[in-house]
């Protein structure tokens, strides 16, 4: 192909040589200390999520008894009856919402950036990361003020901040997607005598699609995972599941509820995640 | 999403397709939206926060520019500070520590690297305060390793304790997955592999290390670590779940200010906002310092 590929395609083809050549092979010394830093990592990472798996299934687990002496389904209906299911749809709504906003804004942005350098890109860009560099709660404590005094309600005020805090990651995924966008491919295209609509179709967003899902995943994320924002703006008529997982986590006897609603926390990004890796794979095996 | 999608694609089609094709507005305006916004959230909440601090904008009576909030907690105030950098330094630098190994078994790619890349993904989308929530089922006296070990009385204070492991722990854990996978992947978009290169020229599994990766990995090590860094300083919940009550990090202390009754504690709260977001800024600033400083970073 005459058009070099972008980072994305050339690294999987440099990797996969990688594997197959015998130069970074390693020999019996280094695979063991390789395989048992590789477990030692996987259980740093998983352990914290162990007890949750247990204690969703423990209707009964006193203290010092290492395993729990009923197992049952009690806990998800105690979660339930705390609103669970309110919860998660809160957390459900403010993710998406604030993904459908700051993903397109991010998109806007970065392409301001990358097609179009004038005086003022450096500024945009450090205006856009500042959010990283101020915690949020020092935003909020001052906005409350003024979104009481402008009576923004309460779910629009907690997305307005949220999606600011969300824009440094939706602006660099797509600032990095358009910095390997290659014009050759399209102009490749018009060559070969596609329209505007097949080079829209066929070649821009088959190459964007990726870093557009990664920025909106991303942006859902920050709205998932919120917890200061959604209490001090929302102040309470936002129920999403960290509050509750907050409140019953600052209680006591609460950890079977706490482990079903962490649950509910974990389930929807990792679905999101898989079926991410499962298009995107399906995309790369139709155009190889 | 997807009418924005196109409309994004679209109105970028006639940009990107060369000079032939005029646009219909500066492109720089592109931008604006997202600039508006941020500069209402971070300009505008800065700037209240500031005039809230010193006194301009009190609950009640009259405006008065005074730096008595600044003052009120003296001691407290640099405790809470040298706390919360304390917390913060030490996971940020666990959090490196271990996010690269991760990224270098994920970059070696074989079974071992899909295992921890998969494994590390876990934790990256857990709100944080799952993680501390889950953190205090693993950690504390009546946890699952208390139970596990049959510790009973014996157990030590890792939950609001005195040294602050549980808080420390949960940040660390999560960042660490964080710091792994950006690293990880800036690994993997390098089109030439440097390493193999090295490796032809009988670099050895140490060299490698020193020469290649680790300043391959350095720009995006510092980046992920400085916003690990900001995001667990200023950061609430975890210190609040798994901490103790006396002394309090700087956010622990701005919150329960903010929320207590007293017509005094706003501005208070306003003033520990303030230096919280001073040190996040001073330490973004000085990362940049270093970034410029590195060959690899343009």
């Amino acid at each position: 192909m005459a058009v070099t590929l972008p980072p994305g395609l050339s690294q999987q083809a440099s990797r996969k040589g990688a594997a197959q050549n015998g130069l970074a092979r390693s020999r019996a010394g280094g695979r063991i200390l390789r395989t048992a830093t590789a477990a030692a990592l996987a259980v740093w990472f998983v352990l914290p999520l162990l007890p949750l798996g247990l204690w969703v299934f423990a209707d009964r687990w006193s203290y010092p008894a290492p395993l729990p002496q009923h197992w049952g389904l009690d806990n998800v209906e105690s979660a339930l009856a705390r609103g669970a299911a309110t919860g998660f749809a809160g957390s459900l709504g403010l993710g998406l919402m604030v993904s459908a906003v700051a993903t397109p804004l991010g998109v806007l942005a970065a392409r301001s950036l990358a097609f179009h350098p004038s005086r003022w890109s450096a500024a945009v860009s450090a205006l856009l990361f500042a959010p990283l560099a101020l915690p949020a709660f020092v935003a909020v404590f001052g906005l409350n003020v003024l979104l009481v005094r402008l009576q923004v309600p309460s779910t629009a005020g907690v997305v307005l901040v949220l999606t600011a805090y969300a824009l440094p990651y939706t602006t660099y995924v797509m600032r990095l997607a358009y910095a390997a966008h290659h014009i050759g491919f399209e102009e490749e295209a018009c060559t070969l005598g596609a329209t505007r609509g097949q080079v829209l179709f066929r070649v821009q967003l088959p190459l964007i699609a990726p870093a557009l899902a990664r920025a909106a995943f991303l942006a859902f994320l920050v709205g998932w995972t919120d917890y200061l924002v959604t209490l001090l703006v929302g102040g309470g008529s936002l129920v999403t599941v960290p509050l509750l997982v907050a409140s019953a986590a600052s209680g006591t006897g609460n950890d079977g509820i706490v482990a079903v609603l962490s649950l509910i926390a974990l389930v929807p990004p990792l679905a999101l995640l898989l079926l991410m890796g499962m298009t995107g794979r399906r995309h790369r095996g139709g155009r190889t | 999403m997807p009418e924005s999608e196109v409309l994004a694609t679209r109105s970028g089609q006639r940009t990107a397709a060369g000079p032939s094709l005029k646009p219909c507005m500066p492109g720089v305006l592109l931008a604006v939206p997202a600039v508006v916004l941020v500069t209402v959230v971070v300009g505008g909440g800065s700037a209240m926060v500031a005039a809230q601090s010193l006194g301009l904008m009190p609950l009640v009576g009259r405006p008065e520019l005074s730096a008595a909030a600044y003052t009120a907690h003296g001691g407290d105030l640099l405790v809470g500070a040298g706390l919360s950098l304390a917390i913060a330094g030490t996971s940020t630098l666990l959090a490196c520590l271990v996010g690269f190994t991760a990224a270098l078994i994920i970059m070696q790619g074989r079974w071992c690297g899909k295992l921890v890349a998969a494994m590390s993904t876990l934790s990256v989308p857990l709100p944080h305060i799952v993680g501390a929530a889950a953190t205090g089922l693993l950690l504390a006296d009546s946890g699952l390793l208390a139970r596990v070990f049959g510790a009973a009385e014996g157990w030590p204070a890792i939950v609001g304790g005195p040294w602050w492991v549980a808080v420390i722990f949960e940040y660390a854990w999560k960042e660490s997955a964080f710091v792994g996978l950006v690293v990880a992947g800036t690994l993997a978009t390098r089109p030439v592999d440097y390493e193999e290169t090295a490796a032809l020229l009988g670099a050895g599994r140490l060299r490698r290390l020193r020469h290649v990766l680790l300043p391959l990995s350095l720009p995006a090590l510092m980046i992920s670590g400085t916003i690990a860094f900001i995001y667990s300083f200023g950061s609430y919940e975890v210190a609040w779940l798994l901490g103790r009550p006396y002394p309090e990090p700087l956010p622990v202390m701005a919150l329960r200010l903010y929320n207590s009754v007293s017509l005094t504690s706003r501005p208070e709260a306003a003033a520990i906002g303030v230096i919280t977001a001073a040190v996040s800024l001073g330490a973004a600033l000085v990362a940049l310092a270093f970034l410029r400083k590195i060959p690899l970073w343009r």
